[in-house]
Parts: C-alpha cells; sequence; structure tokens
C-alpha cells in the first residue's frame, strides 16, 4: 500500500513537474522581462541541435557520426552529407537517474571501427553517488541498435574516457581513475587528483584487457586527449598535478605491453591552483612524428592558450608559443595534423559573441598563418573539434542557434588562397 | 496551482523526505545578474563564491564558507552553482550537507557560460572555484581558487572590519 501511495505521489509529482517545465522562474536576478533574450529551453529532441555537445567521428564509409546526449538519453547518429542533414538517431542508452556527463570536457564518444562496427562511451553519474562510471556500447548493425551497455569498469569511479585506435584495429582507451584517491580517503592520507588508467581491446571494445592505472595525480576536471603515434602506439595529455598543486600539462606514450608511459612535462607555466581549471589539452601527431600540444593556463609564468612541439617522444617541448588575442577572453583550442598541414582552431568571446579562429601552419608549427575566424555564435556553444577525412580538416562546432555545423578548414593561409584564386 | 494541489505536493514532499534537499531554493543566474546582483549589495562588501559539483576542491570547501559566513558578519555572500539542471539535485544535497542552507543560492541559468563567466571577469574562462569579491566602493578582486587563498583573507580583514 505504502509503495502505492509512492508511486502516486512520485507519477503526481511528475506531472505537476512536467506541466511546470515551461513556466518561467518565479523570481530571480535574470527572471525580468528585460532578460527576455535568453537561450531558449533546451529541446528534448533527439537531434544533435538539442545536446550540448555532439562528438563527431568519421567511419570509412564517409558517413559522419555524432554521439550526443538529450538529457539523460545517450544518442547516435549519422550524417551522409558531412553534417548537412541526419538520419534519425539512435538511443543507445537511457539512465533512469542522475546525469549522462555532456559538457565540453566530459561527453559521449562514438568510435567508427574499420569492421564497421560502432563503439559509444558516456560516462554516467547516478543520483547519490558522487563518482562516475564509464559504459562501452557496441553496434554491429550500422548504428540500427546498440548491445546493452557494459561498465568499463565498475568499482571505484571513472569519467574522462577517451580513445585511440590502431591500424591494426586495437582500441585503445583512456581515463581518469578514482580508484587510488579513494583508497588514500578510506586511510586517510591526502591524495593530489585521479589516477591515469589505460586498456585495450582488440575485439571492438566488447571487452578491455590490461586495465591499469599507470599514474597518479592527474588534474580530475579536465578532458584527456589522445592521438596515434606513427610507430601505431597512442600518446595522450592530461593536466597533471605536479608538487605544489601545479597544474601544468603532461604527455606520455603507452609502451607495446601497455604497461608504461614514456613522456615529459609540456611546459612549466607554474599554474598553483587548488581549482578545477574544466579546459584540457589537446594533442595531434604529424607524419614526421612530432607531437603537437595546445593547452590553457594561468600560470605565473605564462596565461593563455599555448602550443608546444615535442620531437623527441615528449622528452622535451619546444618553448611555448602563445596564440589567440588575450582581451578576447581565448579558451578551447584544438590542434590537429593532417596532410601536411598543421591545424588550431579556439573560442574567442567578445562579450557579445563567440568566434572559432583558425589558423594553418605549412611547417610543423613554426609559422602560423594570420588568424582567421572561421564561424561565429551569439550564444551557447560547445568546445570546437577539429576532425580528418582525407586529408581534409573539418572544424566540428554546435551551437544552440544555429546547430550542428561540418566547416572545411582550406590548407593555405587567406592570402595564398586569394592568389590561387588569380591563378588561370 | 490550486490550494489544494500546493498541500498535495507538500504533504508528497513531506513523504520523500530523504529527497527534500530538493526544495532548497536556487535563484536563476542569467545574463546580466551580476551586475544586478551588484547593484542588490551596493555599498555592502559582497562575496559571490561559484562552484560546481564537479569540482572535488569547491566540494572540499564547502564546510569552510559555512564557518565563514558563521564569523563573518556585514558581508554579504551569495553562492552562485554553475552546473546545468540535471545536477541541480545534487548541488542542493551537497548544500545541505555543508550546513549551507539557509546562506542565498544562485544557479546558472544559461548556457552561454562563456558570457556568464566574462561578465564576472573577463580574463575569468570557467575555472571552479571562483569568487567575485566586490568592495562597497565597487571594486572587484577575482579570486581562482580555494577559499585559503590569501586574496580572500586579505580582502576579508579590510571589508569585515569596515563593514557596519
Amino acid at each position: 500500500m505504502k509503495r502505492m501511495v509512492l508511486t502516486v505521489v512520485a507519477s503526481f509529482l511528475a506531472s505537476v513537474a512536467l506541466a511546470q517545465q515551461p513556466a518561467p522562474p518565479a523570481e530571480g536576478v535574470a527572471a525580468k522581462p528585460a532578460h527576455a533574450g535568453h537561450a531558449p529551453p533546451a529541446c528534448a529532441d533527439p537531434r544533435p541541435e538539442c545536446s550540448a555537445t555532439a562528438t563527431p567521428a568519421f567511419a570509412r564509409d564517409g558517413k559522419l557520426w555524432l554521439a550526443f546526449a538529450v538529457g539523460r538519453t545517450v544518442y547516435a547518429a549519422s550524417s551522409r552529407d558531412n553534417g548537412k542533414s541526419f538520419a534519425p538517431a539512435t538511443a543507445v542508452f537511457a539512465a533512469p537517474d542522475g546525469v549522462v556527463d555532456s559538457n565540453g570536457e566530459a561527453r559521449p564518444k562514438i568510435v567508427p571501427l574499420a569492421d564497421g562496427s560502432l563503439l559509444v562511451s558516456y560516462t554516467t553519474r547516478p543520483d547519490k553517488v558522487m563518482m562516475g562510471t564509464v559504459f562501452l556500447a557496441r553496434s554491429t548493425d550500422g548504428g540500427k541498435s546498440f548491445s546493452p551497455p557494459q561498465p568499463l569498469l565498475s568499482e571505484g569511479g571513472q569519467r574522462f574516457e577517451t580513445f585511440v585506435v590502431a591500424p591494426k584495429g586495437r582500441v585503445y582507451a583512456a581515463w581518469l581513475d578514482k580508484t587510488n584517491l579513494l583508497k588514500a580517503k578510506a586511510e586517510g592520507r591526502p591524495f593530489a587528483g585521479s589516477g591515469v588508467a589505460f586498456g585495450w581491446s582488440d575485439n571492438g571494445g566488447a571487452s578491455f584487457e590490461g586495465k591499469k592505472i599507470l599514474m597518479d595525480h592527474a588534474c580530475e576536471c579536465c578532458r584527456v586527449f589522445g592521438a596515434l603515434d606513427r610507430d601505431g602506439l597512442p600518446v595522450f595529455v592530461w593536466r597533471h598535478v605536479f608538487d605544489g598543486e601545479v597544474r601544468d600539462h603532461y604527455a606520455a606514450k603507452l609502451s607495446a605491453d601497455g604497461a608504461r608511459l614514456a613522456g615529459g612535462r609540456v611546459s612549466d607555466d607554474d599554474w598553483a591552483v587548488n581549482s578545477c581549471p574544466h579546459h584540457g589539452p589537446s594533442l595531434t601527431i604529424d607524419a614526421a612524428g612530432a607531437w603537437h600540444v595546445v593547452w590553457f593556463t594561468k600560470g605565473k609564468k605564462r596565461s593563455g592558450l599555448f602550443y608546444a612541439a615535442s620531437r623527441d617522444g615528449g622528452k622535451s617541448f619546444s618553448e611555448p608559443e602563445k596564440f589567440g588575442d588575450d582581451a578576447r577572453a581565448p579558451s578551447h583550442a584544438a590542434v590537429l595534423a593532417a596532410k601536411g598541414r598543421l591545424h588550431r582552431v579556439w573560442k574567442e568571446f567578445d562579450g557579445e559573441a563567440t568566434t572559432i579562429a583558425a589558423q594553418v601552419s605549412a611547417d610543423g608549427g613554426k609559422n602560423w598563418s594570420a588568424p582567421r575566424a572561421v564561424a561565429a555564435t551569439a550564444d551557447a556553444s560547445d568546445h570546437p573539434l577539429l576532425i580528418e577525412r582525407k586529408g581534409a580538416v573539418y572544424l566540428s562546432w554546435l551551437t544552440r542557434k544555429e546547430g550542428y555545423r561540418l566547416i572545411a578548414l582550406p590548407r593555405e593561409a587567406a592570402k595564398s588562397a586569394a592568389l590561387d584564386r588569380k591563378r588561370p | 496551482m490550486t490550494t489544494r494541489a500546493r498541500a498535495l505536493v507538500l504533504a508528497a514532499l513531506l513523504l520523500l523526505a530523504p529527497q527534500a534537499a530538493q526544495a532548497l531554493e536556487f535563484k536563476p543566474y542569467g545574463r546580466g545578474a551580476f551586475a544586478q546582483l551588484r547593484k542588490e549589495h551596493a555599498d555592502r562588501p559582497l562575496i559571490a563564491h561559484f562552484w560546481s559539483v564537479t569540482c572535488p576542491p569547491c566540494l572540499a570547501e564547502l564546510p569552510e564558507w559555512a564557518k565563514l559566513l558563521r564569523e563573518r558578519k556585514g558581508v554579504d555572500v551569495v553562492f552562485v552553482n554553475v552546473d546545468p539542471d540535471g545536477d541541480r539535485a545534487r548541488a542542493a544535497m551537497r548544500i545541505e550537507k555543508a550546513g549551507l542552507a539557509g546562506a542565498a543560492h544562485y544557479a546558472f541559468a544559461d548556457d552561454f557560460a562563456e558570457r556568464l563567466y566574462y561578465e564576472v571577469d573577463t580574463s575569468w574562462r570557467g575555472e571552479m572555484p571562483f569568487t567575485a569579491l566586490v568592495a562597497p566602493d565597487g571594486g572587484i578582486v577575482a579570486v581562482t581558487g580555494a577559499i585559503d587563498d590569501p586574496l580572500i583573507a586579505g580582502w576579508l580583514e579590510k571589508r569585515g572590519k569596515s563593514a557596519p
């Protein structure tokens, strides 16, 4: 009886909540008509534009796939025309309660594999549980349906998963793992940040082997970013917590046996802060094997967006080069190498509009074209991401007002492109 | 909503007592909110503290903020939760647990986050915790990081004493 009453009460509450959803907040500093120009409530349809983030990947057949979450449901959707239109999305999973991570840093991901199968990942944080759990689901029917999601690990607490697919099909995974933090807490020991953990799958993500924390004390709230090196091994970069709460970056390659990391500190920015920057790095590796990293810092030694490269497998990095206009709050940079070019993009905000600025380098990052605005919006937007297909690099960007956009980035600086047009 | 419906909701909330943390009220914080807050607290020292449930340092220091609230009279403090709606119940739970249920709470009601950050401090990109110390004369000190930052203690020394 009591149970029934509770159910009735719960459904009544739910209906009240639903009925009230469109109503504006009753009071508060932003509830006045003067601020009526606010973003409308997020839509609830299973479309990318109803999500805060959409993570892209190209499949071998040229289809563009997006993974995204609307509310607590994770979706995958594909496009045959580079993101102009999408087939109806497939629901991968609907979380019964809590939250599915869907923000710039932590977000659902999709990995199309060579055999045509798809691997989708996402992180849930159920009610009353402070830890995240990473789930994986596979599709072997071209995204029509997905297997019941399986947790990557069922204990500890994991977030910020990322994947790198090796040429022979091995799927490497990296994530931030709170297992050692929990252990330390239970023993009353202080512990900074999270562990960085790795594993790999030789069956398209159905199961992962060698899951292990290889380094402790990564910053616990910034994305980990991976890229494939020339030798088929994955390299990852993350914000690390060095001694004295210094949150600078570290990049390392996973060994062939998956048991060791080899790399080094990207830069000594000296950002000593007990905070969550929510602002992770990006990494790409070019055909010559150089590791290119972009990141954000507010360190004592430098502040803003920076770029550096390592040509010795992470043992040393070039002097950080500043980019972005500090007067326009530059943030969330991405970098990608393809076909002899290095592209980087980032957000800038002038108080009204967010712009994606882009630069290209034809000499491995030594010289860059003048920054060019490639897209803009005057409302909420996702981080800018870069993806590549057949040597062409695209900006992938989801914005509240304009929806999803995939924008091809020119291989040449604007000036030389103009010159090209004059040629016969 | 009718009175009867209100009574029913109240009864329902009481029945669901363990989740009562959700009853905590967050005022919406949108575009222009920071300027509005400054106006509302003009001539008084104001601390606007921004925090997130996905930020362990933020959670760890919430009880410290409760302590500060108990000790410091004459300084207005408002808390702004920056999480999306889905995390609000969790945020309310954390507030209750830290003993901050009686404080003034706002929550991001607009996902154009960079704009909300920019309105507080043009160099703020969303690092948490983040605290804006607003002096009675309007001068702002922005602090990225934890409450034990010497900037906060120093500001409180001055503002606390000069406050009525």
